[in-house]
């Protein structure tokens, strides 16, 4: 898409136009949907999310100045969305201990499942359910740089456009996530 | 038990997984879906609804309704000093009435009689 179509496409949304926001959504639908797929690693969140993430695109599309590119503010708010999500997660996983302390047996209970990614290809599935296995321990800064740049291919300049920090910063949380995925994996493969 | 070399080989191999992995597609209803999930929102309750449930205001909401608790029942047993004061000063109203009442009926046989 050219970028004279795009920017006409955001200022018919400013507009309130319905078929340029089916338009925007469908061009960006799958770019959204996989950055959040491959940080929250559960389908119908990921779904879930991506829905909220095109709401918050058309309610707040007044306040895009377009002062960075427009995929860039989508990624913004995927990412925060996601990053939410996991932070409430892990609060509800702390409240489900203390239920489960006090005998609420299925309060802890939480959705521990292998998560395929569908992009993987068909000889690394197995190879990747590990990884990502590795990947869901990392914390939460440094697995929304390494997913963006594994599953998205994105550089670490665009990944500090969107996650609104330096470029060196981006090269540490990905060099220390290497560090930890290893020395997980390390763990693992001891075990196995 | 793995050798280290074969360990190493095998976690270079695992970070090397994720290789030309293609996007995810999203379902191709979704923005079916988007518009379904605006319109719920639009109604008021959706909005209602999350702000509701959103922990600060739901803590905020306790302390209010604890606040009060609180406060009534404190106030509670003031009031109810009172209340038993007017309900005597009610009682012996009303016990003076039915003194008047009864002798003043003709129906109140046994009084009658005792009289």
């Amino acid at each position: 898409m050219t970028l004279t179509t795009e920017m006409e496409l955001i200022e018919q949304l400013k507009q309130g136009d319905e078929q340029a926001f089916k338009i925007i959504v469908e061009l960006n639908q799958d770019l959204v949907y996989n950055t959040i797929l491959g940080i929250v690693q559960y389908e119908t969140e990921a779904e879930d999310l991506t829905q909220d993430v095109f709401i918050k695109v058309f309610e707040n599309i007044s306040s895009f100045k377009g002062e960075s590119k427009f995929s860039t503010w989508i990624y913004r708010i995927a990412v925060t969305k996601a990053l939410d999500f996991l932070r409430s997660k892990k609060r509800k996983k702390r409240f489900g201990f203390i239920q489960s302390y006090f005998g609420n047996e299925n309060a802890e209970a939480d959705q521990v499942k292998d998560f395929q990614h569908p992009g993987v290809k068909t000889e690394n599935k197995e190879r990747a359910v590990i990884l990502f296995r590795a990947i869901d321990q990392l914390p939460v800064n440094q697995k929304a740089a390494y997913s963006l740049h594994k599953l998205e291919g994105l550089s670490y300049r665009e990944i500090s456009e969107i996650m609104d920090t330096t470029v060196p910063a981006v090269e540490s949380l990905i060099s220390r996530a290497n560090m930890n995925l290893r020395k997980q994996l390390e763990e693992y493969y001891k075990e196995h | 038990m793995l050798n280290n070399e074969h360990i190493q080989n095998e976690i270079s191999r695992t970070l090397q997984s994720l290789e030309g992995v293609e996007r995810a597609k999203a379902n191709p209803f979704l923005f079916t879906r988007i518009k379904a999930k605006m319109q719920r929102e639009e109604n008021g309750w959706g909005k209602i609804g999350s702000f509701i449930s959103k922990p600060l205001v739901a803590i905020a909401i306790l302390v209010l309704v604890m606040a009060v608790n609180a406060w009534s029942v404190i106030n509670s047993g003031t009031n109810d000093t009172l209340t038993s004061e007017n309900n005597n000063i009610a009682i012996s109203d009303i016990t003076n009435e039915d003194d008047v009442v009864a002798s003043a009926d003709t129906y109140d046989y046994e009084n009658l009689i005792n009289k």
